[in-house]
Order: C-alpha cells, then sequence, then structure tokens
C-alpha cells in the first residue's frame, strides 16, 4: 500500500521541532534558564568568596601605642592597623588600649595589662576581633618563648599536646560542597527549558483546536506523544548543554582559587553529563506532557507545570541539604544523575553500573509515562473533556 | 462507501445518536442536514473513530474505525468541526504536515501538496504563515489538508462557514469534481441551500435520529411541499436551529 506511513514519529517530531524553533517565546524561555542560572549562581558565588577571603585591615583605636612600639608592629603586620578615619555611624568602635606600666611589666615579667573594649556581641566584627585576639595572643607566646629560653626551659614543656588537624578535604570535595548548587542548575535546566515547548504542543494543540484533527490522522496516539515528546526534549537537551558548557565558562571568572576551590571540567566530563542529561530530559518531557495534556489551555497548562517544577527541585534540594546518603538514590530518575554528578564534581570515581541503571530507569519510566499518555489521548473523555 | 447502521451514543443523560442508519455511497455527495444539536458532529467522529458509539457501527469500506483505526483514517478525509492552524508554519507546511502523515513525503508530497494548493486557488497565500489568514484562507487550509492525499471517502463538518462567495463556488466546483473521481462524500450542514445545491442525496437528521432521507425532490414530494425548507420544517416539525 502506497499510502503506509513509514514513520509518523519522525514525522511530528521533525514537525514540532520546526513549529517549535519558529517560536521566539519557546527558544528565548530555553536560553535564559541556561543563561541567567550559572550567571545568578556565580554573583552569588562571587559575594561570598570576597567575603571569606576579605584581605582588607582591621583598622582600630590604639591608645596608648607609644608604650609599646614592638607590639603595634606586630599587630601591624597581621593586618592590624591604627584607625585614622572616623568610626562610620552605628558601628561601635574597637579600642585596644596599653597600659602605661608596659615597658615596666615586660622587664619584671609581670602580665602587661592591655585591655581590648568593643561589642563582642556584634556579629559584623567578629572576625575582625578574633583576628586581634589571635595577633595578641602570637605575641604573648613568642615572649614566653623567648623568657623560658632565657632561663634554660625548653619552651615545649608548656606544651604538652600537639594537635594535628589532617585535612583530608581535597580540593575537589571541598568544592563539592558548594558546587552541589551549580549542579542542581545544571540538572534542573532540563526541566525549565522544554517546558513552553512542552505545554505549546499539548495544552497549545488543544486550545487552538487542532488536537481533534490531527488525532484522526493515520497514527497512533502514543505515536503522536512520541513524536511531541522528542521534539521537546530536543529543547530541554539544547538548554541542558548550554548550562553545562556555559557554568565552567562562567565560574573560570570568578576566584575560586582564593577559597581553595577548583572546578575543572574537560570535555570528556562535558560530554558524560550530556549524556546522562539526555534520558532525564525525556523524563522531564514526559512528565511536563502529562499533566499538560490534561489541561484545557496554555494558561492552566502553566498552572500545572510550575507546580510540577517544585517535583524535581525538592528532590534534588532535599537530597542536598538533608545530606541524605542512601544506594538508592544512585539509581532513581534525577536523584542518580544528581549523584553521579556530585562524583563527577568531587573527582571521585564514577559508579558506572549506578549511572547505567538509573539512566535505564529513567528511559523506562518515560516512555511508559509516554504510553500512558498514548492512552489517555485514545480515550474520548480526555480528548474531548467529557 | 460509508455505512451507518444503528448507531447509539450517549453522554450522561443526553441522546446524542438515537440508532441512526444511512449510507453514503461512492460517487455520491451526501449531506448530513440538521438543526443545530441534532447529532451531526457527533455522528462524523463517530465515523472517523474519535467517538466509540455505545452500540451500532459505523464502516469505511467495510472497515470499523473503533476496531481498525489506523486503517480507516488512511482512506478518509476530514473536515472537522473544530479546526485550528499552526500559526508558525505556513499555509504549505500545514498541508505538507498532514500529507506525511498520510505517507506522502518528498517528491510525492510536494507534488501532492502542489496541487491541492492549486486545487483550491491558494498558491498566493501557500507560503505566507497562518497568522493573520482570514477565516476563509483558513478553510481552505483545511480544506487542502483534508484532500491532499487524495482520500476515497470525505468527510466535512459544515465546511462552507465562513466563506465568502467565491470561496464557496471553489468548494462546490471541488466537491463535484471529486465526485465525478468517486470519492464518497459526506457533509454536515444546517445550511438548506448549500444542501439543495449540492447534494445527490439528504439524510435529516433530528435528536439524533434520520427524520427522512433521499433526494430533494424526493423529500419535498414525501411532505408534498415545493420547497426543501419547508420540507425540512415539516421533517423535523420545528424551524428552531436552521438557517436558509
Amino acid at each position: 500500500m502506497s499510502n503506509l506511513v513509514r514513520n509518523p514519529i519522525r514525522i511530528v517530531w521533525r514537525k514540532e521541532l520546526r513549529d517549535a524553533i519558529r517560536d521566539k517565546r519557546s527558544v528565548m524561555a530555553a536560553m535564559s534558564y541556561a543563561f541567567f542560572g550559572p550567571l545568578l549562581m556565580a554573583v552569588a558565588f562571587y559575594v561570598m568568596i570576597s567575603q571569606l577571603t576579605d584581605p582588607s585591615d582591621v583598622e582600630i583605636d590604639i591608645t596608648g601605642a607609644e608604650h609599646a612600639p614592638a607590639l603595634v608592629e606586630h599587630l601591624n603586620s597581621n593586618g592590624i592597623v591604627e584607625r585614622d578615619k572616623p568610626w562610620p555611624a552605628g558601628r561601635q568602635p574597637i579600642v585596644l588600649a596599653i597600659g602605661e606600666s608596659w615597658a615596666e611589666d615586660i622587664a619584671l615579667a609581670k602580665p602587661a595589662p592591655v585591655t581590648l573594649t568593643a561589642d563582642f556581641s556584634a556579629t559584623k566584627q567578629t572576625g575582625d576581633l578574633r583576628r586581634i585576639e589571635r595577633a595578641i595572643e602570637g605575641y604573648s607566646n613568642q615572649i614566653a618563648f623567648i623568657r623560658m629560653q632565657m632561663r634554660g626551659l625548653d619552651p615545649r614543656v608548656v606544651q604538652p599536646i600537639e594537635l594535628v588537624k589532617h585535612d583530608t578535604a581535597t580540593k575537589g570535595s571541598r568544592s563539592a560542597i558548594l558546587m552541589g548548587s551549580v549542579l542542581i542548575f545544571i540538572l534542573l535546566s532540563v526541566f525549565f527549558s522544554g517546558m513552553n515547548v512542552a505545554i505549546d504542543i499539548s495544552a497549545g494543540e488543544r486550545e487552538r483546536n487542532s488536537l481533534e484533527l490531527l488525532l484522526s490522522q493515520p497514527l497512533s496516539s502514543h505515536q503522536l506523544v512520541l513524536g511531541k515528546a522528542l521534539a521537546a526534549s530536543c529543547f530541554a537537551m539544547f538548554g541542558g548543554v548550554l548550562s553545562v558548557v556555559l557554568i565552567p565558562i562562567i565560574f573560570r571568572f570568578l576566584p575560586l582559587h582564593n577559597i581553595g576551590i577548583s572546578l575543572t571540567l574537560d570535555w570528556t566530563m562535558m560530554l558524560l553529563i550530556v549524556l546522562m542529561l539526555a534520558p532525564l530530559a525525556l523524563f522531564a518531557t514526559a512528565l511536563q506532557l502529562f499533566v499538560s495534556f490534561r489541561a484545557k489551555s496554555f494558561k492552566e497548562a502553566q498552572t500545572y507545570i510550575s507546580f510540577l517544577l517544585m517535583l524535581p527541585m525538592l528532590a534534588v534540594f532535599g537530597v542536598e541539604f538533608a545530606r541524605l546518603k542512601n544506594p538508592i538514590l544512585y539509581y532513581l530518575p534525577l536523584t542518580g544523575q544528581h549523584q553521579a554528578l556530585l562524583d563527577i564534581i568531587k573527582g571521585d570515581s564514577l559508579q558506572w553500573l549506578p549511572i547505567f541503571i538509573s539512566a535505564g530507569v529513567t528511559a523506562i519510566l518515560s516512555l511508559l509515562i509516554i504510553r500512558y499518555i498514548g492512552r489517555m489521548l485514545a480515550s474520548e473523555k480526555v480528548v474531548f473533556g467529557l | 462507501m460509508i455505512e451507518v447502521t444503528g448507531l447509539r451514543k450517549q453522554f450522561g443523560e443526553v441522546v446524542a445518536l438515537d440508532g441512526l442508519t444511512f449510507t453514503a455511497p461512492e460517487g455520491q455527495i451526501t449531506g448530513l442536514l440538521g438543526p443545530n444539536g441534532a447529532g451531526k458532529t457527533t455522528c462524523l467522529r463517530t465515523i472517523y473513530g474519535l467517538l466509540k458509539a455505545d452500540s451500532g457501527h459505523a464502516l469505511i469500506d467495510g472497515i470499523d474505525a473503533s476496531k481498525q483505526p489506523l486503517e480507516a483514517r488512511r482512506n478518509i478525509g476530514i473536515f472537522p468541526d473544530k479546526f485550528g492552524l499552526y500559526e508558525r508554519l505556513t499555509a504549505r507546511e500545514q498541508v505538507a504536515y498532514f500529507a506525511a502523515l498520510h505517507g506522502l513525503e518528498k517528491q510525492a508530497g510536494e507534488a501532492a501538496v502542489q496541487q491541492a494548493l492549486e486545487r483550491l486557488d491558494m498558491l498566493a497565500i501557500a507560503d505566507r504563515k497562518a497568522t493573520g489568514f482570514s477565516q476563509g484562507q483558513r478553510m481552505k487550509v483545511a480544506l487542502a489538508q483534508a484532500i491532499v492525499h487524495s482520500p476515497k471517502h470525505l468527510i466535512l463538518d459544515e465546511p462552507s462557514r465562513g466563506l465568502d462567495v467565491m470561496s464557496t463556488r471553489i468548494l462546490r466546483e471541488l466537491l463535484r469534481e471529486l465526485r465525478g473521481q468517486g470519492t464518497s462524500i459526506l457533509f454536515s450542514s444546517h445550511v438548506m441551500q448549500e444542501v439543495a445545491a449540492l447534494c445527490d442525496q439528504v439524510v435529516v437528521v433530528a435528536k439524533g435520529k434520520v427524520a427522512a432521507q433521499g433526494t430533494t425532490e424526493e423529500l419535498c414530494a414525501q411532505t408534498g411541499e415545493t420547497a426543501l425548507e419547508e420540507a425540512f420544517v415539516k421533517i423535523i416539525g420545528t424551524d428552531e436551529g436552521i438557517a436558509a
């Protein structure tokens, strides 16, 4: 039969893709998330890094500096300097007062009083105060050691315990804590980028009254839904790939090394991430089509989908912040990809079996949802809203 | 040939089709005439398998669309009750989409699309996007979609609504030409003039049942009236919901 339709899925896919690419709103939606998500992230990181590594001097009032020039010099070399500007309004002044008897007390080996006056509850100044205390303690220790050596004692007798801190955090694992939130952006990009297309090809089809004719064509509703889902997935992947490519580029401009973090993704890793996103993109669009095929209009579908978007966000943020550790997370859709991405970022060895299983589970679940939507569209109740 | 036998369909309490029986033979134009809400659209939707009848069946060349929907739909062209266009596609692309769904791709598809566009005198708008099309132009695109694969059966739901005089003439010529080629054409209408001008056979539907069946002359003779309009009012017992 010459009329035999060879591959309706491809025909539907091609038509929907062409239609969607011409829709500026869909293209913008896919791109803007991939652009602005990482950019927003980068700004937040930038602010955080500059706060963590604030190298500026602590400026305080020092009275009686003339009594102890060596101490003041020690403080200066530790970034604590005498203030020459007035304190800003609302800020409690920090005053370090060196007693007149300093030289005498030091000479007689008596404790020399140094008074630090400040509002110790002011969180903004906590870091500053700690630096001052540490600097003075350091100076105090220096003098103590010299005195003991002069008396023929090993200074180590007053240091019975030496606490050795062995930091096992690699550069990668330290960054994982921060990069976890970046990953969430990559994962969610496939949920956001294809959303507009998914609504347009389902609820939109109903809204513009083209669904009835389409369902009366010689292709099964399952083929129709699969073609549409693949088209929307392409858009989701477009956004996903864009964010995978953009995130390392944007983060190159951040002074991550200042806080001992490195984010390097080589091409093979990026390719692997993209491959892992592919079944997730299909899963995201299948879920979105499922809700928006039930909606009667674009607006209604948007409402449903915004609720639906909470699901992956809750799942990923939940795992991320509750620090859930359960092997099953490696095998489920979304959390499986999340865990694998975490391993990649941390530089841990990859667990290939869970990666393949979670990809398979994601793909199979997506196809089941698509099949269910196909069955839904064969029902006159759903199609005509009876 | 389209054969409808004892079709019954109920939506909740409402009986939309109540044992509808008629045939639309090859090479003939069969008009489904009835007031609004008589069950015309329900009947057509059941024929191409979008609705499932509670009892009875509708056969397209012996194929039941509720059992073998894809086979049945390959042989029909549909102009539905509600048709919407893809605003971002050109008229040609829309028609090509439906041609492709019927297996006409590449050269065969292009040729079929070109022929349909020419036939409906729409080459001037063929490569424009559908946004901004007039109602008449939209109807033409929908018609082109229905005939692009040269179906043996053509089912049209109120095809002349919103058409201007020129477009109506093109539609009528098209239907007569297709009839000449042996297509069985079934169309619904509540416009009397159109049915009188076109149909070889009129099926008057009221409350989901066939109220009368025959040529225009036969219906007039049955009721003893000279004009179809009077005959129609007499048959369905009211003039509600019809247009002259």
